[in-house]
């Protein structure tokens, strides 16, 4: 599965409508305002369903969410079990 | 206008894209799904249990003054959820309300009954009327927030959120209180963000944004109501964020119910989709105006997705009239020159 593209593609659709002018791999979410608290939340669920792993409290941190290289990595290490 | 022919959204709302059965891509992908959620919300309530469970397992339970901390706007969501957290949960609670100087008089009430008949402390913090009439004024065409912020709720309510965010949690960390709580419905955030434990790290980071924002919107105002940088040192890192409603199950009728035997009336002058706050029918027409969508479609939408309300009753809700006077008199308060 392409988790980076699946990644995109959300943030993009459901974050910035469609908009991903600015938006490269390695695009801190929260520090350009594409996602606050809440939507940190909402990505996490994306996360937790598409790809069928569970964040687990301690691993809700920036290092494995605020970018689509962040969140691949951090993915493709769970998947790998 | 033409609308998602499954839930309410507008085709002016931002990203929306139809299908040729006329259903829009958001409720295509949904991350609130109709009885599909039966299973994640049980799964929810038993992380809930087992955290409540821990903290009570605690050696400093027995002299922590409360298990949690809740957001109280006195509207009947909030309301529920304190009934939630006091009875069913059987936790100690002590209730927090931010007074934005625009709560309706029957919602300071229901504030005062609900918390009498749950036997729970209450806290109230009213900031200085002009304050926060600057502060929302200079929401109005505040530029800072994310987009997606603005699909969930109006520019105002962003700014009155994130100082009633920022107040609760410095509070909770202060007083050691290891939950918090809001009553956000079903339509307002997933199921499988009910039950989150808040992390260091994330927290300097998204509050780092979040107080970037404010302070473009209020200066140097904003400061008492953000943390500071020994709220962040005492943080233990075990502070959990609760959203009760989104794993029991939420009917309207039944939490009317409840509530109106705790002394719970609806307010008669707020608009309709609020219970508590007579600022919301300005903040929505603002939101409106500038943006061309009603900022409470995207909650009455994840309603309706999530089968806890009709689309009827949805789409009624988002074009009830408002009163005209009542939007003057809230302009006359925001020091907002005649329109």
């Amino acid at each position: 599965m392409d988790v980076a593209g699946a990644v995109r593609s959300f943030i993009v659709e459901y974050f910035l409508f469609g908009d991903d002018e600015n938006l490269n791999d390695h695009t801190s979410f929260i520090e350009e305002a594409i996602v606050d608290s809440t939507g940190i939340l909402e990505l996490v669920a994306f996360v937790e369903e598409t790809f069928s792993i569970r964040v687990e409290d301690e691993e809700l941190i920036p290092e494995n969410l605020d970018s689509i290289s962040s969140v691949e990595r951090y993915v493709s290490s769970k998947m790998k079990g | 206008m033409k609308l998602c022919t499954s839930c309410v959204l507008p085709e002016t709302f931002p990203g929306i894209v139809f299908d040729k059965a006329g259903v829009c891509n958001y409720c295509r992908k949904s991350l609130v799904r109709k009885n599909s959620s039966t299973d994640l919300k049980k799964k929810y309530s038993d992380r809930f249990l087992a955290l409540i469970a821990e903290i009570r397992e605690d050696d400093r339970y027995s002299q922590r003054p409360y298990d949690v901390i809740a957001a109280y706007s006195g509207g009947k969501d909030s309301s529920f959820t304190l009934r939630v957290l006091a009875i069913d949960f059987q936790l100690k609670v002590l209730a927090m309300t931010f007074n934005n100087s625009f709560l309706a008089p029957r919602a300071l009430e229901n504030i005062k009954n609900v918390c009498t008949s749950l036997k729970i402390d209450h806290m109230m913090v009213s900031p200085s009327r002009g304050i926060l009439s600057r502060a929302f004024r200079n929401s109005i065409n505040a530029d800072c927030y994310p987009p997606k912020a603005l699909q969930r709720a109006s520019t105002i309510c962003n700014t009155c959120m994130d100082l009633i965010k920022s107040l609760i949690l410095k509070t909770a960390i202060e007083m050691g209180i290891p939950l918090i709580s809001y009553g956000w419905s079903p339509g307002q955030i997933p199921v499988q963000s009910s039950v989150m434990r808040f992390n260091l790290s994330m927290l300097k980071q998204t509050q780092g944004a979040m107080k970037r924002c404010v302070l473009k919107i209020m200066g140097e105002e904003a400061l008492p109501f953000l943390l500071q940088k020994r709220h962040l040192d005492l943080f233990s890192g075990n502070t959990y964020n609760i959203s009760p409603l989104a794993f029991l199950e939420y009917d309207e009728r039944v939490i009317l119910n409840e509530i109106g035997s705790l002394g719970w009336e609806s307010p008669g002058d707020t608009d309709a989709n609020s219970t508590n706050c007579l600022l919301n029918a300005f903040a929505n027409k603002a939101h409106q105006e500038r943006f061309g969508f009603h900022p409470y479609a995207f909650e009455i939408a994840g309603l309706v997705r999530g089968g806890y309300m009709s689309r009827e009753t949805g789409l009624k809700r988002l074009s009830m009239p408002v009163d005209s006077g009542s939007l003057k008199a809230v302009s006359e308060k925001l020091g907002l020159s005649k329109q």
